[in-house]
């Protein structure tokens, strides 16, 4: 049963009309502008690989100031707080050492630039959390990136859900509200962070910066994704520097990890945890073996082509 | 022989575009775990391109050698005759990969994961009195589906200690720029409640 809608969304895919593109830029335009502009509470639900979570969110706009809290209500109260952006803190289980500090400013989302790589189109209504929206299907044109489905509100272009699907129409995660309240500004009392949410400026200190151990490049990267952040750490246990960078298409995202390593029964892997996939992939230097590993929201065999072509500084280059 | 100069033949072989001499060093170095190991990240690599996404388990070294034993080696041929030769090398070695080389879809890889994850003890119904689940509501089954499309191969030592770290990293860092929603977010914190 599932091909039909599939069907429907590839042949509405196929039949928009330019003007139906335009619509789609423009909601997801609105979408971009809506969390800057719009106080919000609610309860959403996410869903992949058969683990199911639900969460509240308090989101004020006020004096030009976007002040956010998140809470896990089930499980263990995972929490952030994020003022403008900038995490200010993040609960136990959440913290692992990392650096905020070289925070570049993630880029907003830019409709005319997502059409080079994604074809956009409205492709219908809905209703979520009692709410009437629209459908935005982000389709991807090549087969490097994942496409989504997203269900804006009517009234205000906050997305009520989102589905993450592959080439094949198949989900892999699912985001989407329950309940959505957006008359009511979220007060103080709210947004103020529990005791458990430990300041991300501790984090760093523990996690000082440490100059890249050396020099690597990708020989290839899919078309439209740029690197967005890069940074260094020393793991406190290994006493290894890990080398990461991130790079990002104006949607998807994944990481390259890049570690040296010593000794052997350290085996290649691959994982996929619903969109997440992670490769991992020893490469030889003069210098040693190092571990290359490809984390994102992208589909294996991009992950796996990434991998391939990474070369440090030691690597000969070929031809 | 240099990796490099052995991993260009095992491009080149995927894409038959070898001469005899790099299919021999291939052939050669499929003792290797490693070579093997390069070779179905190739395919991966390759079949994306392709859009079928396939998982080879490479089985294919003796089907492949058993292959050219049996073809007339053209030694020392010239002209067309060489090429023609080459050409009959490559095409029985393709025949050789596809017949050797198992493909799973992903769909049948679900299948597998779900067939593991049904036997882990939480499932078990007598035993476990904490959580209300309704009768014949089976978590497994359904909700996973197309989701759990896992693919895990060779966990062990490094993995189960980095790999976490990795996963967690992307996941928080992604979640620390976000200002698009709480999506990242939502990842970072599913990923707690492995």
């Amino acid at each position: 049963m599932r091909a039909i809608p599939l069907l429907t969304l590839l042949l509405s895919g196929w039949f928009a009309l330019p003007a139906h593109a335009d619509e789609a830029q423009d909601w997801l335009t609105r979408l971009g502008r809506a969390e800057q502009q719009q106080s919000f509470q609610g309860t959403f639900v996410y869903e992949r690989n058969g683990n199911f979570s639900t969460h509240d969110i308090w989101h004020r706009v006020q004096d030009g100031q976007v002040r956010e809290r998140l809470l896990q209500l089930d499980g263990s109260a995972q929490e952030v707080v994020r003022v403008d952006g900038r995490t200010q803190c993040v609960s136990g289980t959440l913290v692992a050492g990392l650096g905020n500090s070289r925070d570049a400013p993630s880029r907003a989302l830019d409709p005319q630039k997502l059409t080079q790589f994604y074809e956009l189109a409205v492709i219908g209504k809905s209703r979520v959390a009692g709410r009437n929206a629209v459908i935005v299907s982000i389709t991807p044109r090549d087969q490097y990136r994942y496409g989504f489905e997203l269900h804006l509100d009517r009234d205000t272009a906050l997305p009520l859900k989102s589905l993450l699907l592959n080439d094949q129409g198949q989900l892999l995660e699912r985001f989407q509200f329950t309940r959505l309240n957006t008359s009511v500004t979220p007060d103080d009392r709210d947004l103020q962070p529990t005791g458990d949410c430990t300041p991300i400026a501790v984090a760093t200190d523990k996690a000082p910066e440490v100059q890249p151990t050396e020099e690597w490049h990708l020989e290839w990267l899919p078309p439209g994704f740029q690197l967005t952040n890069s940074s260094a750490r020393k793991d406190t246990q290994t006493k290894a520097t890990v080398d990461s960078r991130m790079y990002e298409d104006g949607l998807a995202r994944f990481s390259v990890f890049l570690e040296s390593i010593s000794g052997a029964g350290v085996t290649e892997t691959r994982t996929q945890l619903g969109p997440t996939v992670a490769v991992s992939r020893r490469l030889t230097t003069p210098k040693g073996d190092e571990m290359v590993t490809v984390v994102g929201e992208i589909p294996i065999g991009t992950a796996e082509r990434v991998a391939l072509s990474m070369r440090t500084a030691d690597t000969p280059v070929k031809k | 022989m240099s990796r490099d100069a052995l991993q260009e033949s095992l491009s080149a072989v995927m894409d038959n575009e070898a001469d005899e001499l790099e299919l021999r060093r291939v052939l050669n170095a499929f003792d290797d775990a490693e070579t093997r190991d390069t070779w179905s990240r190739y395919q991966v690599a390759r079949a994306v391109m392709h859009k079928d996404l396939l998982i080879p388990r490479l089985d294919i070294a003796a089907a492949v050698s058993a292959a050219l034993a049996d073809e007339a080696v053209p030694a020392k041929a010239r002209g067309p005759w060489r090429s023609l030769g080459r050409l009959a090398v490559a095409a029985s070695v393709t025949v050789a990969v596809l017949a050797g080389v198992r493909l799973y879809n992903q769909d049948e890889i679900a299948g597998a994961e779900l067939a593991q994850q049904t036997q882990q003890p939480i499932m078990a119904g007598p035993q476990v009195k904490g959580p209300a689940v309704l009768a014949g509501y089976k978590e497994s089954s359904d909700t996973t589906g197309p989701m759990a499309n896992g693919v895990l191969q060779g966990q062990s030592g490094w993995q189960d200690q980095r790999l976490p770290g990795y996963l967690r990293q992307h996941a928080q860092e992604s979640a620390l720029k976000g200002t698009e929603s709480a999506l990242p977010y939502a990842r970072a914190a599913s990923l707690e409640n492995r």
